[in-house]
């Protein structure tokens, strides 16, 4: 927190001011937590609910759908009936673009063993593939959005329909900030805005301070950090001050309205970020190696592979929940021309991946940090439009390294075609929770009370968490 | 079936539809589908009686509904805060100190309605709420895609929605106006701008695979006219039967089949019959005067012209070059639609054509001959003024068929144009018009969106304008009245404004404003109570009113106000004020150069509308990408913002102005500069405590600052950043 006697924080304004009692009592009033606490402070750490084994998150999101059955679930049984009717007994579903009906269609994918474990990976992904014994590859995700709106709100929100927390807000809500100066919860995109748009790193009913932070695209991720000219830090502290305490007597009697204390705790932070952001986002200090390990020297991987160091900046800041889009607005999306699609996102996703786990290894920053990989949905076996698939919510692909994960182990199995998961389905829900218990949070005893209900950020799921994750 | 073939035998079908197409059995629809609250007739409920502290109609549903649920409604705001809340809510603008002065010495009966016709009848409404329309239509003054060339005309559809609402044009003949104003009102060319509404989807110049463009490019048309005008995701049904609402696969191409006969026109004059008579009587004149200089450029051009046009046509698919190669009596109307949209690449201005092929020794000659033009300059007509539109290419109309999956490589049965079959399961009734060249569907089509007794449409608009004033429309989500939609909270009070709207009010968007801030029930205090919180914690009912934030625009175009830098100019081409360094927008590409005053100050709803970057600040507070029909803007609070009114180059200007503005009128005496400048900004004085804060502040900051003038701006600047500036209490 800002150490200036002018700059009035917020907890400093609750214990000083005479509201103050009043103010912790409404927090208490609104938002519940199972520990009995008062609304706990975003700008603070708070201690999780058991050891923690991940103390950060990157989540590496290939919006638009991934085809797990082209990367990571190799199915020879789908080869051999490439261009058949799929077999009732696989049990016809309803889909997006209603293609159940189409021909089954091979992966024409070379595929391999990889490492000690033998993970198998696809050749589109050359680099993710050498740190193969890195990776917990579960193959069995299930998603309830058929479609992009609910898929990417769902792996981002936990529900298909909007108005719920994101899982960035959740941890933010669940631990606090770790830094002083920088956001909680970030999100960045290389194209166009994601499906659901700010949705996606909302704070939907709790607390508008606990949403997440989108940065920019282009070279400067956070604008206007930079005093004006004739301004100096003392200058803007007293002005800073004066504002906020306009500020906080405008909320007196409107504490219920939590917009009015995050605007007020959004200049705190945007004086701190006004500080350390440029240098948290300034890549010149990192070496060229570094830079070409992620690909920034190439132009097909440097826009993803500069949020993917970016993410990596972030985390050793402390910045806890980092969310890094590839193909945001829908990229991965192959309907048509898979060869194509994946051709360009794996290209583009493959070495900054590969170069954020060496990366991350390198500088021991991996067993702390979780590193998720994986889109709202995979693909579907049968083909759309001749050369493409449709979306696949049944079982789908995703991994997970770093963050006291159990490298090097494959976990679940889909059937022989890579249309359902059939041994050890992972519904969306279920990985929030196995997420949140890897950062140290039992889902259900992260509540938020709401219309006189005890929300967590699974809803009423998330009972089934994937414990091979650390339990091997 | 050969892909050809198929484009001559789609275009047989069409001749012989009702022989050869296979009929569509009719969908017999469930009961509980019938059920769905949307598509019931509206009809006018009976009002609950008058209650204690009941002004009009809406207070005495809401008030009754409160009282149902136990709860008390709240007491009237001050007329200061009251004031402010319907100044900012009519115009994006806070009042003046005058208006403020005006409105609390004018203590007779009647005020508050004399406030609000004043409000009304100010141009900055109409800047205001056609903000909103055009949220719903997604405009944008360019194409979208990678390319996301400019519309360079498309502005004079903003500035059509904003004159209709200045106007009070009738909501039916707004609606009519966007669907089918060529075919309705024909040679009313201020009308016919309005058919900029299906000009407005995504599109990109260089497209090889024409037919899949047209395909998308119709989808974006009929699914932004479920959106805007019937608030269902009829989207969902492209590919199959919607999976929660009653909406058929078919009933998205009976729909779409209205469209299916579209040509872009890019010119459009919107002139008086007279002018574009006197126009082209001129051009002819000029062509004449000039004839022998220009058909040295015609010679000149010749070849590379042929050469570009060979080249470009080559490149095409075969189906587009049996097109393009066909004679002209040979196409049909499917054709033409393919012609019009590929022949835009092959024919192209003299410059890309130049740019191409031309060497120096031929940019030499073409400079010689435009400096021969010169003495012919004079007789040039100024151009006409044209509007970006969609009209029809002719009478007759291409087939529309049901698309399995959305493709058009799976065409199903042939459609006729068709309402949505739980409304209407027959096909419309449609009279070609030969006069206008035109099919005639749109019409059929606008008036069924216009008919007061379409359930769908006349709720949606009523519900936004709710929405517009209370934040949340009576039914929460505006463009999905659908199942997954949230429904209404008060459902008679929506249908009676809604039949109110249609009959008595005379579809007047006006009166609809007036009835909702005139009602007690907007002028209720925001306070919170604990005990209402407790019953309905997120203020469903209304025992209050909702504060909320300011849009974008309005709290840009507050600080231009209270600075008094806005320019009140209206209308024309889209302003580019300048962007800062290191944002995604590049200069030259996405953005001009700011010609400084005249692009900087004028009212947000101006500024040029990229669709794919968005000028920073008012992305920062919201401001949507003109991607998807946006019925309900996100309202976040971020750093970013924050960052943005902290060390933003536009907000320093404007506290620089600001600050002038109150030592102009104050003086120098620090409690007079303080008053004034929250009297220009919150529109009220300063109490006692923030008149001593303001003080210490003042005399700090003149020390830090070496002098009052930094001091001021920075009052400025903090007071302009607070949060009651940015909110509507």
């Amino acid at each position: 927190m800002l150490t200036d006697p002018n700059f009035l924080t917020r907890r400093r304004l609750l214990r000083g001011a005479g509201s103050g009692l009043g103010a912790m009592a409404m927090a208490a009033m609104l938002a519940e937590d199972s520990r009995g606490a008062a609304l706990p402070d975003p700008a603070l750490p708070r201690a999780p609910h058991h050891e923690p084994r991940a103390k950060n998150v990157i989540f590496l999101f290939m919006e638009g759908g991934p085809s797990h059955i082209d990367l990571f679930d190799p199915k020879p049984t789908l080869n051999k009936l490439h261009g058949q009717p799929m077999p009732a007994s696989f049990g016809k579903p309803i889909t997006a673009m209603g293609t159940a009906g189409n021909t089954l269609m091979g992966s024409p994918r070379k595929w391999a063993q990889h490492g000690q474990s033998g993970i198998w990976v696809s050749e589109l992904y050359p680099h993710i593939a050498k740190h193969a014994d890195k990776l917990a590859v579960l193959r069995t995700c299930q998603s309830d959005g058929l479609n992009h709106a609910g898929g990417v709100g769902q792996m981002n929100t936990g529900d298909i329909l909007s108005g719920r927390p994101s899982l960035g807000a959740w941890v933010t809500y669940g631990l606090g900030s770790a830094n002083k100066n920088l956001p909680t919860f970030v999100s960045m995109i290389d194209e166009r805005e994601p499906f659901g748009n700010a949705k996606n790193w909302g704070s939907g009913f709790l607390p508008a301070s606990y949403q997440g932070t989108l940065f920019r695209q282009g070279e400067t991720p956070i604008l206007n950090t930079k005093l004006p000219a004739g301004q100096t830090d003392e200058r803007q502290r007293n002005r800073l001050a004066f504002l906020a305490e306009q500020n906080r007597e405008y909320g007196l009697g409107r504490e219920d309205d939590t917009s009015l204390d995050a605007r007020l705790r959004s200049f705190e932070l945007a004086y701190a970020l006004q500080k350390s952001g440029p240098e948290a986002v300034d890549l010149s200090t990192e070496t060229e190696e570094t830079k070409a390990l992620y690909g920034l020297d190439q132009p097909e991987t440097a826009v993803f592979g500069r949020n993917v160091l970016l993410a990596r900046r972030l985390v050793e800041r402390g910045v806890r929940f980092v969310e890094v889009y590839c193909g945001s607005g829908s990229g991965w999306d192959a309907h048509a021309n898979l060869e194509g699609n994946h051709g360009k996102w794996c290209k583009a996703s493959d070495k900054p991946v590969a170069g954020l786990l060496e990366d991350l290894e390198r500088r021991g920053m991996l067993k702390d940090t979780l590193v998720v990989w994986g889109g709202e949905f995979g693909r579907t076996p049968f083909n759309e439009k001749g050369d493409g698939r449709d979306h696949n919510p049944w079982g789908f692909t995703m991994f997970f390294a770093g963050g006291g994960v159990k490298g090097g182990q494959t976990i679940g199995t889909t059937d022989e075609i890579g249309l359902r998961a059939i041994e050890r389905p992972a519904h969306v829900n279920d990985i929030h929770a196995s997420i949140l218990w890897l950062l140290g949070l039992d889902h259900i005893r992260l509540t938020y009370l709401r219309n006189g209900r005890a929300e967590r950020p699974t809803i009423v799921g998330g009972n089934h968490m994937v414990k091979e994750l650390w339990e091997g | 079936m050969n892909r050809r073939l198929f484009v001559v035998c789609a275009a047989a079908l069409s001749l012989c539809a009702p022989i050869c197409a296979e009929e569509l059995a009719p969908y017999n629809f469930k009961p509980q589908q019938k059920r769905w609250w949307a598509i019931q007739p509206v009809v006018k409920p009976a009002v609950p009686p008058a209650a204690s502290g009941t002004v009009n109609e809406i207070d005495r549903f809401v008030f009754d509904q409160l009282k149902a649920k136990g709860l008390q409604p709240a007491p009237p705001a001050s007329r200061t805060v009251y004031l402010r809340r319907v100044t900012l809510d009519l115009t994006g603008l806070p009042p003046t100190p005058a208006e403020t002065q005006a409105f609390l010495s004018d203590t007779l009966p009647g005020a508050e309605e004399r406030l609000v016709e004043r409000l009304l009848a100010s141009p900055r409404y109409g800047e205001r709420w056609g903000r909103q329309w055009l949220d719903v239509v997604r405009y944008s003054d360019s194409d979208g895609f990678k390319q996301d060339d400019t519309r360079p005309n498309m502005w004079r559809y903003r500035d059509w929605v904003i004159q209709s609402f200045n106007e009070d044009k009738p909501f039916n003949r707004f609606t009519r106006e966007q669907i089918a104003a060529d075919e309705l009102y024909p040679g009313d060319t201020k009308a016919l701008t309005g058919l900029g509404f299906l000009r407005l989807f995504e599109d990109e110049f260089n497209q090889a695979h024409i037919r899949l463009r047209r395909q998308e490019l119709l989808n974006d048309v009929t699914d932004n006219t479920a959106f805007a005008f019937l608030g269902v995701t009829l989207a969902c049904a492209r590919c199959h039967d919607h999976k929660f609402d009653p909406l058929l696969h078919r009933d998205y191409y009976r729909l779409q089949s209205f469209f299916a006969n579209m040509h872009i026109d890019d010119e459009a004059p919107v002139a008086p019959a007279a002018e574009v008579a006197a126009y082209k009587a001129a051009m002819e004149k000029y062509r004449a005067a000039a004839k022998p200089v220009l058909d040295r450029i015609d010679a000149l051009l010749a070849e590379p012209r042929a050469k570009y046009r060979k080249e470009y046509f080559e490149r095409y698919p075969d189906e587009v070059q049996t097109v393009l190669a066909k004679p002209a009596n040979d196409r049909t109307p499917f054709d033409w639609q393919i012609y019009h949209k590929a022949i835009t690449q092959i024919e192209v201005p003299d410059e890309t054509v130049m740019g191409k092929y031309f060497k120096a020794p031929d940019k030499e000659k073409y400079k010689a001959l435009q400096a021969e033009l010169g003495p012919f300059a004079h007789l040039l007509p100024k151009p006409l003024p044209v509007a970006q539109i969609m009209r029809d290419q002719a009478a007759a109309s291409p087939a529309t068929f049901i698309l399995k999956g959305g493709s058009i490589e799976a065409p199903l049965q042939e459609v006729q144009p068709g309402f949505l079959s739980i409304l209407d399961p027959s096909p419309a009734s449609v009279t070609p018009l030969p006069d206008l060249n035109s099919s005639g569907r749109r019409t059929a089509l606008a008036n069924w969106l216009a008919d007061a007794n379409n359930p769908l449409s006349t709720r949606v608009i009523v519900n936004r304008i709710w929405q517009g004033h209370f934040g949340k429309g009576i039914a929460g989500s505006p463009n999905d009245f659908g199942l997954m939609g949230e429904r209404p909270v008060n459902q008679p009070l929506l249908d009676w404004l809604t039949a109110t709207f249609t009959t008595t009010d005379g579809w007047s968007i006006k009166n609809l404003h007036r009835r909702m801030v005139l009602s007690a029930t907007y002028r209720q205090a925001s306070d919170f109570r604990q005990d209402a919180a407790n019953t309905d914690p997120d203020n469903k009912f209304l025992w209050r009113y909702p504060r909320r934030r300011l849009e974008a625009e309005a709290i840009r175009d507050s600080m231009l106000s209270v600075s008094g830098l806005l320019d009140s100019k209206m209308g024309g081409p889209g302003v580019f004020p300048a962007v800062p360094k290191g944002t995604e927008i590049q200069e030259g590409r996405h953005w001009a150069k700011s010609r400084g005053d005249e692009d900087e100050y004028r009212a947000s709803v101006y500024i040029f509308a990229r669709r794919l970057v968005r000028y920073p600040m008012l992305q920062s507070f919201d401001a949507p990408l003109a991607l998807d029909s946006c019925g309900r803007r996100q309202e976040t609070v971020t750093a970013d913002q924050a960052l943005e009114l902290m060390n933003g180059d536009a907000a320093a200007g404007f506290a620089r102005a600001l600050a002038k503005r109150v030592a102009n009128d104050a003086g120098q005496a620090p409690d007079a500069l303080v008053s004034r400048a929250f009297r220009l900004t919150l529109g009220r004085e300063p109490t006692t405590k923030e008149l001593d804060r303001g003080r210490g502040f003042f005399s700090k900051q003149t020390q830090l600052a070496n002098g009052q003038q930094g001091a001021l701006e920075d009052l400025a600047l903090s007071l302009l950043s607070t949060s009651e500036f940015l909110y509507i209490d």
